[in-house]
C-alpha cells in the first residue's frame, strides 16, 4: 500500500556535479532533498523509484548513473559498467534517496511516453502492492516549452496544463492525475505524464495530504517539488485492495 | 617561509605544484600575471604606469580583471636611456611596498636583471624574481634564496640586458632553450631556491627572432615535459606584429592566439598586458582541455 510520496523534476542539471563551478538552483535541490526525507519520515518498508524514460522497464537496484553521457571528462570516476545505464531520472531519484541515509528495500522502474493511461494506472497499482508500506519516488517533469528561451521554445498551453497538475496535486485527489492528456502532454514536452499516471493509480482512489516543496520554471521547464502522505486505508479498503490483487 | 607545508620532491617530467609567497597552485590552474611597468618609456603604451598612482590604480584594475600576480618593472627591455640600480631601486622598491600594503595576498614579482634591485623587491615584500635578462647576474637565485622567493629562468641566448637580438641563429632553437632554462633553473636549486618555485621562460623575442618565437610557440609542450611550470611572455611582441604585420596597438588578436597555443602546451603563467582577455582565453582553453568545468552549465541539461 502507497504511503508516501514525492514528485521531482528530473533535469541533469541536478546532479551538481554537471553545472560546473556555479551551483545553478542549490534551492531546487534543497526541496528534493526535503521532499524524500518528508517521504522517509512515513517509515516506508519499500520505495518505489519511477522515472521516465525511452524505454519502459525494470532496473536492478545496483544500476549506476553514467554523468559522462553528459559530461565526458566525469568518465574517469567511474570505470567500466558500460552501456546499460541507468536513466538519468531514476539515477537523481536514487541518489537523492542515498542522500536522505535510506539503506531499505528500492525497486526501479522507466516509463516509456508510448505507456497508455491504463498501462500507468495497472503499474502504479502494482507498485503499491509490493509491500505493506510502499513509497514513491515520482520523477516528473511540466512542460519543457513554457517560454521563449526554453528548451522546446514557448507554447502557450504550457502555462494552463502545468497549473492544472499542480492543482491537483496540491488538493491530493491524485485520480485526477488519470486525465491528463497524453496526446497534449507530448506535444508540450512534459515528459512526467506517465509517471504522473503511475503515482495515480499507486495511490488507487485515495486521496494524499500535499506538500509543495517548490514550484519554477528557471529554465523554460516546469520543475515542481511536491511531498504527499497518504492516510492509513480503513481495514475495509484494506481487505478490498487485497481482494483486488 | 614558516607555517607552510615543506616543499614536494619535483618530479622530473611532471608538472607539481608550484608555490609563489604563501600560495600554492596546482599545476592546472593557470595564473595571470599583469605587466605594470613603473617606466616612461616601455614598448606598449608607453608611460602608463610612469606616475605612482596611476601605477596603483593600474593594479588595482588588473586584480578586479582576474591577475594572480603582479609583475612590477622598473627598466624597459629595450634599449634607451640608461637606468642605473639606484634609479630602478627608486623606480620599483618603494612602489612594490605599497602594493604589498595594499593587497597582502596578491603575489608581487619583481622584472629585474640586477641582484640590487631584486634585493630591494624582496625586502620590499616581492615573492617571485622575474629574471627577464636569463642570468646575466648570477646573484639574483641567491637573492631568490635568501628571502625564499621564487625565480624565472629565461633563456635570452646570448644577448645582454636591453640590447636587441642581431643576427641571430640556433642550430635547434628549442634544443637551446630547454638547455639553457634547465640550466639555469638547476643552478638555482644549487644556491638554494626552493625547486616548487622555480619557474622556466622561453622569452619570446628575447635573442630571438620571429621565426625562432613561433618554433618555440609551436613546441613549448618540450618545455612544459620537463616538469617546470613554464611561463610566457607573448603580450603584444615583436614576433607577433612581425606574424601579422600590426603595430603594437593592433596585437592583441595575435597574442591571445598564441597564448591559446601556450595554454593548450601546458603553459602555467601568462604575462599579459589585457588582463581580462588573457583570463578568458587560459580559462577556456583549460575547460576545452578538461583541467577546469565551465563556470556554469545548462544548456541542454534542464
Amino acid at each position: 500500500m502507497l504511503v508516501a510520496a514525492a514528485i521531482c523534476p528530473s533535469p541533469p542539471l541536478l546532479a551538481r556535479e554537471l553545472t560546473g563551478a556555479d551551483p545553478v538552483v542549490p534551492e531546487l535541490r534543497a526541496a528534493c532533498a526535503d521532499a524524500v526525507r518528508a517521504v522517509l519520515a512515513c517509515e516506508p518498508g519499500l520505495v518505489a523509484l519511477v522515472g521516465a524514460a525511452p524505454l519502459a522497464r525494470r532496473w536492478d537496484s545496483g544500476a549506476e548513473l553514467d554523468l559522462s553521457a553528459f559530461a565526458p571528462p566525469l568518465r574517469a570516476s567511474r570505470p567500466g559498467s558500460a552501456g546499460n545505464d541507468l536513466p538519468v531520472a531514476l539515477g537523481l531519484a536514487g541518489r537523492l534517496l542515498d542522500q536522505a541515509g535510506y539503506r531499505g528495500g528500492r525497486v526501479l522502474y522507466s516509463v516509456a511516453q508510448e505507456l497508455t493511461p491504463a498501462d500507468c494506472r495497472s503499474l502504479g497499482a502494482s507498485l503499491a502492492s509490493m509491500g505493506e508500506r510502499v513509497a514513491l519516488i515520482a520523477m516528473a517533469d511540466g512542460s519543457a516549452r513554457r517560454t521563449l528561451r526554453a528548451p522546446g521554445y514557448l507554447d502557450e498551453r504550457s502555462e494552463p496544463f502545468d497549473a492544472g497538475v499542480e492543482e491537483v496535486i496540491r488538493s491530493g485527489n491524485l485520480d485526477d492525475l488519470m486525465r491528463i492528456d497524453a496526446g497534449l502532454a507530448r506535444e508540450l514536452m512534459a515528459t512526467g505524464r506517465p509517471v504522473w499516471q503511475v503515482l495515480a493509480g499507486a495511490a488507487r482512489g485515495r486521496s494524499a495530504a500535499a506538500a509543495v516543496h517548490y514550484r519554477d520554471d528557471p529554465f523554460g521547464v516546469f520543475y515542481l517539488v511536491a511531498s504527499l502522505s497518504l492516510a492509513e486505508s480503513l481495514s475495509l479498503a484494506g481487505s478490498q485492495e487485497a481482494a483486488d490483487d | 617561509m614558516t607555517g607552510l607545508p615543506p616543499a614536494r620532491e619535483r618530479a622530473p617530467g611532471k608538472q607539481s605544484v608550484l608555490r609563489l609567497g604563501d600560495h600554492s597552485f596546482p599545476p592546472e590552474q593557470p595564473l595571470i600575471m599583469g605587466i605594470v611597468n613603473r617606466t616612461p618609456d616601455s614598448f606598449y603604451r608607453p608611460g602608463l604606469t610612469w606616475d605612482e598612482e596611476a601605477a596603483m590604480a593600474r593594479v588595482a584594475e588588473v586584480i578586479a580583471e582576474g591577475a594572480d600576480i603582479v609583475d612590477v618593472g622598473g627598466v624597459p627591455a629595450a634599449p634607451g636611456k640608461p637606468v642605473d640600480a639606484a634609479e630602478e631601486i627608486r623606480r620599483t622598491a618603494g612602489f612594490i611596498a605599497a602594493v604589498r600594503d595594499s593587497y597582502p595576498g596578491v603575489v608581487i614579482s619583481v622584472d629585474t636583471w640586477r641582484h640590487e634591485a631584486a634585493r630591494a623587491a624582496c625586502a620590499a615584500g616581492a615573492d617571485l624574481i622575474n629574471d627577464s635578462w636569463g642570468g646575466f647576474d648570477e646573484r639574483l637565485a641567491e637573492v631568490a634564496a635568501e628571502f625564499g622567493a621564487g625565480l624565472v629562468c629565461a633563456h635570452v641566448g646570448r644577448q645582454q640586458p636591453r640590447t636587441r637580438p642581431f643576427r641571430v641563429s640556433y642550430r635547434d632553437v628549442m634544443a637551446d632553450v630547454l638547455a639553457r632554462t634547465q640550466q639555469l633553473a638547476e643552478a638555482a636549486v644549487r644556491a638554494g631556491v626552493d625547486p616548487a618555485r622555480i619557474v622556466i621562460d622561453p622569452a619570446h623575442d628575447f635573442g630571438k627572432n620571429t621565426w625562432h618565437s613561433l618554433e618555440v610557440t609551436r613546441r613549448l609542450d618540450e618545455m612544459t615535459a620537463t616538469g617546470w611550470p613554464v611561463l610566457v611572455s607573448l603580450s603584444n611582441k615583436d614576433f607577433v606584429g612581425e606574424t601579422l604585420n600590426q603595430p603594437p596597438e593592433e596585437r592583441l588578436a595575435g597574442t591571445l592566439a598564441a597564448t591559446a597555443v601556450s595554454a593548450w602546451h601546458g603553459a602555467r603563467i601568462f604575462r599579459v598586458h589585457q588582463v581580462l582577455q588573457s583570463r578568458h582565453v587560459v580559462d577556456m582553453v583549460a575547460s576545452i582541455k578538461g583541467e577546469r568545468p565551465p563556470a556554469r552549465a545548462v544548456r541542454g541539461m534542464a
